[in-house]
Order: structure tokens, then sequence, then C-alpha cells
């Protein structure tokens, strides 16, 4: 494999370090090292040190996808750049500074890894570091038996509250625990949940999956998309009543919203 | 050596009252004894000066500073009548790139001891003049009308500062229209505290006050007798760490402005 990118196993999951050179060719490497070797890694938790490049919204999105592809979880960005590094928060990303002392510095190491040190780690439960700021706080990862099926490790929790202009996208399930305020945007390829209000515009099931839901504490959207349909909430004019809990579906070709109490979930 | 605090008044959105608020914290500030630099970066729209009436004063400003024309001494215009309230003025002409965050960073460096407070009165949006505007400050105060667009606007502004660590913030109300809120035609402040989610520095309503002390060049803050001279007065003093009660502002309709106690919203 290109010496560019080097993966090495850690008590936390695994570290991906991207070195020098362009940032698609990495990705491409990357790729093509996963295809080969991907069996390895499976269900793997993985910090990708970027180093000081900038990556935008887009291009860090297509690595976490690419890894899902492969059933590993992106959870930290390691970045020496702020830009980046707010890119990684508004996508929910656990975020460490290169400079951080406790992270083993890539440079350091430059020798490439044996290949037993690529062995994935059992997932042990996930310890909070003091020393690192942790915007989305560690989940605890309970002992793990036998992944169920790919689409279980598909999830990303975001656990502070959206504000406008703050995208968060996911290729899977996305769980907000907080308020998403008006201006906000959630798109997931899965399902949305949000413990909190909902107030923003939510798109469940991007591009196209009509099998997608959103359920919120308060369910008052901007505009509710499911896979290909688009839901202006009614504007109800003045106070709004009572709330509760609601959820939103797609029924007989159409955007049904209603209220969560002795919903059956069988088909 | 004093301990400065350099603090960013910013909103986003413009025409809220950012410019209004800076002279009138500035005014306040001093009254009460400290000494208090307010920087305009609203270069090519400069509007400080005005409202403090020390437009015809200006012989260098930011730009001068920056490009090495004079220095700092030089460039600060001590206020009419407050002893040590100075202004620093923006450039009429050029534009935002005629600094960088970094020129606004070793100003206030400069400034650093030599006063208790820098307020830094930012330009309108979310560009290269509000990044110029924020570089050196440690604190930020957000200034939103009761209009959801300005609501929006300050949480935009609010998820940036966030996601570069910045996050010593507080809220100031400006426009407040009571008889409005009381009839639901106008967000109340807890209803615009639900969304933002920060603490509270100030509210401050609307009134006639401030259109024409604005037009005479002296802030309404001078005034501490007017309802907004106190607004902004006890802003001020909260700055300071006071715990001043809000002033009723709606008489007999304590139900209201019971559920708008800012206690509830302090944190810690």
């Amino acid at each position: 494999m290109d010496s560019a990118i080097s993966i090495k196993g850690t008590r936390e999951g695994l570290t991906i370090t991207l070195g020098g050179g362009d940032t698609q060719k990495l990705y491409e490497d990357l790729s093509r090292h996963l295809k080969l070797q991907g069996a390895f890694f499976r269900g793997g938790v993985v910090a990708l040190d970027v180093g000081k490049r900038t990556l935008d919204s887009e291009r860090l999105c297509s690595f976490r996808d690419l890894l899902a592809q492969h059933t590993m979880t992106l959870r930290t960005v390691v970045t020496a750049d702020p830009t980046t590094q707010s890119v990684a928060d508004e996508l929910g990303l656990r975020t460490i500074g290169s400079e951080t002392p406790d992270e083993p510095e890539p440079q350091a190491q430059p020798e490439p890894q044996p290949q037993l040190e690529r062995q994935p780690r059992p997932l042990a439960p996930q310890r909070p570091r003091a020393s690192a700021p942790a915007p989305l706080a560690s989940n605890p990862v309970l002992p793990r038996a036998e992944p169920i099926g790919q689409d279980d490790l598909r999830g990303l929790i975001v656990k502070r509250r959206i504000r406008a202009g703050q995208t968060v996208r996911h290729s899977g399930n996305i769980v907000v625990i907080g308020d998403v305020n008006v201006g906000a945007e959630i798109i997931a390829g899965g399902d949305v949940i949000v413990w909190g209000r909902l107030r923003g515009t939510v798109h469940a099931g991007y591009p196209e999956d009509a099998s997608a839901m959103v359920c919120a504490l308060d369910l008052a959207p901007l505009q509710l998309r499911l896979g290909t349909l688009i839901g202006r909430p009614e504007e109800a004019a003045g106070e709004r009543g009572a709330i509760y809990p609601e959820v939103g579906r797609v029924r007989d070709g159409a955007i049904v919203v209603e209220r969560w109490s002795g919903i059956h979930w069988g088909n | 050596m004093t301990q400065t605090r350099v603090i960013t008044v910013t909103s986003g959105k413009g025409g809220v009252g950012k410019t209004t608020t800076t002279a009138n914290l500035g005014v306040a500030l001093g009254k009460l004894g400290y000494r208090v630099v307010v920087i305009d970066t609203d270069i090519g729209l400069r509007n400080l000066d005005v409202l403090l009436g020390l437009q015809n004063r200006i012989i260098y400003d930011v730009v001068d500073l920056v490009e090495g024309r004079c220095r700092l001494q030089q460039a600060l215009i001590r206020d009419r009548q407050i002893e040590e309230l100075y202004l620093l003025p923006a450039a009429q002409s050029r534009d935002k790139s005629a600094i960088s965050p970094t020129d606004m960073v070793r100003i206030c460096d400069q400034l650093e001891g030599d006063c208790d407070f820098v307020l830094i009165d930012s330009p309108a949006g979310i560009e290269l003049g509000f990044r110029n505007a924020i570089a050196a400050a440690q604190e930020f105060i957000l200034v939103a009308t009761p209009d959801p667009a300005s609501v929006q606007d300050v949480d935009r502004v609010l998820g940036i500062l966030e996601s570069q660590g910045r996050t010593q913030y507080s809220l100031i109300i400006n426009r407040v229209r009571p008889d409005l809120v009381r009839r639901k035609l106008m967000a109340s402040p807890a209803q615009m505290l639900e969304t933002l989610a920060i603490p509270l520095l100030g509210i401050v309503p609307e009134a006639e006050d401030v259109i024409i002390s604005n037009g005479k060049g002296l802030p309404v803050a001078h005034d501490a007798q007017s309802l907004i001279g106190q607004a902004f007065s006890n802003t001020a003093k909260r700055l300071l760490g006071e715990n001043v009660p809000y002033i009723p502002l709606l008489e007999g309709r304590r139900s209201l402005w019971t559920r708008l106690d800012p206690r509830r919203f302090f944190r810690s």
C-alpha cells in the first residue's frame, strides 16, 4: 500500500493517518486499501488524522461514507486546521487538535506498522478522556457480540443544539439530543430522531428511501422531507396547543405526522 | 496594569442596534468611571463616530493606524463629555479588506492593560468584516431584536462562534415593544432565549429617545433618568457582574414578567 496512509490499532480503535500529498489521491488509495483488507477492520471505530490539511464538509463526508461502506465508524478527526475542526464539529464528530500531547504524534512513528498491529481490537468500553474536549459525548459502547447487520452500525449521535446555518449529514441514522433550531438542516440516509424541539429542515431517507421516519419530542420543522417527498407542516396561526412527541412517516405516498402513542411498528 | 476585557458587539443582521448598543454601553461604562475604548470595524460605512458626535474630530482612523501612518495614541479620539471614553474610528473610504484579523489582534494587544474595556462594534454579516471584529475578543455581546430574522441570524453567529470555541457570550434584546409582546404580536424575551439558549445581559425597549439622541450625536445613556438610559446603565452593571433586576416594562402585568425573570437563564 501507499506509504502516505498509515493505519494502526490503538486502545481507542483504529487511527488512520493521511500523510502528505493530494487528498483525492489519498482517498482513492484508502478506498483501494480497504477493498483489499477491509475485512480486517470490520466494525472498527476510527480516528482520522488529517494533519494540517483543510477538508470541507463534502470531502470529510466522503471519508466517513467510505469507512461506513466498510462497516467502520468515523468518530474522531485529528486536525491542526481550525476550518477542518469546525467542519468536523458541525458533522457531530469528535475533534482533537493535532498537538494534543496524549495523542500519538503521527510523524513521530514514520515506520510502517507491522501487519499484526492492524488487527482490529475488541471494542473496549470507551472512557471519556479528561484532556480531550468532547463536543460529542462518548457513547458508552457495550461489549458487543457479532454485529447483527451492517445497518446497525450506521448511526450518528449528536449531543448538542444545532443552530441556524449548521448542517448535520450522515449516510445512516441521525439522533440529535438537543434542539434543532430554525435554519438548521439535518440530512440522513436513514431515520432521524430528535430528543428536543425540531424547528429546522429535516430530510430522512435521503435521497429516496420512503421507509424512513422522523420523530421528535416537539415536531415542528420548517420542512419535513422523507425520501422524495416534501411536506410543510401546517402553519398554525397563533399559539400551538399542547406539545407531545410525534412521528412523521410516509403512508400511501403521503407524509403523515401522528402523535407518538400506541404506534405499532409491525408493517 | 488593569485587566482589559475585549468585547465584540455583533448580531449577523444589520439594523438591530449594534452601533447604538456599543455607543451606549461605552458611555454607561465610562460614566461608571471605567476607561473604555470603542472601536468601529465597519470600514467604509463608519457610524460610531456619528452616534458619539465625534465625526468632526477624526484625523486618523484604524486603516491609517494599520498602515503605519499614525500611532495608536494619535488615532484615539477622546469623547466630548466622558473623560475616559475613546473612539478608534473606522475609515470612511476603502473596505473591510483594508485590515485583517491579525491587525485587530495587534491593536488590542497594544490596548491591553491601558484600559478596562475595549468594545468592538462589528459590521453586519459574517464575512471578513465580522472576522476582523471577532478576532481579538474574548467575550461577545449578541444584539437581537424580537424579529425572527434577527433571532435566526444571531443563532447563526452563535454557531460560528461555538465552532471556534468562543463561548463567552450574552444577549441584549433590543427594541422590545412590551405592548406587542403582551398582545402576542411580538416574540417575548423568554421565547427568544428558548431558541438561543444563552445568558441574558439586557433588555432594551424601543423608544423615540434613541432616534432623537442618535440624531444629536449624544447617546441616550447620558440621561440616566430616561427608561432607555436606565436600561443601558443596568446592562453595563450586569456586564460588571452585578445582579441588577430588570425594569418592569409592563405595569401591573407581573405574570408575564415573572416568566421573563432572567435569573432562570443564567447558568451558574
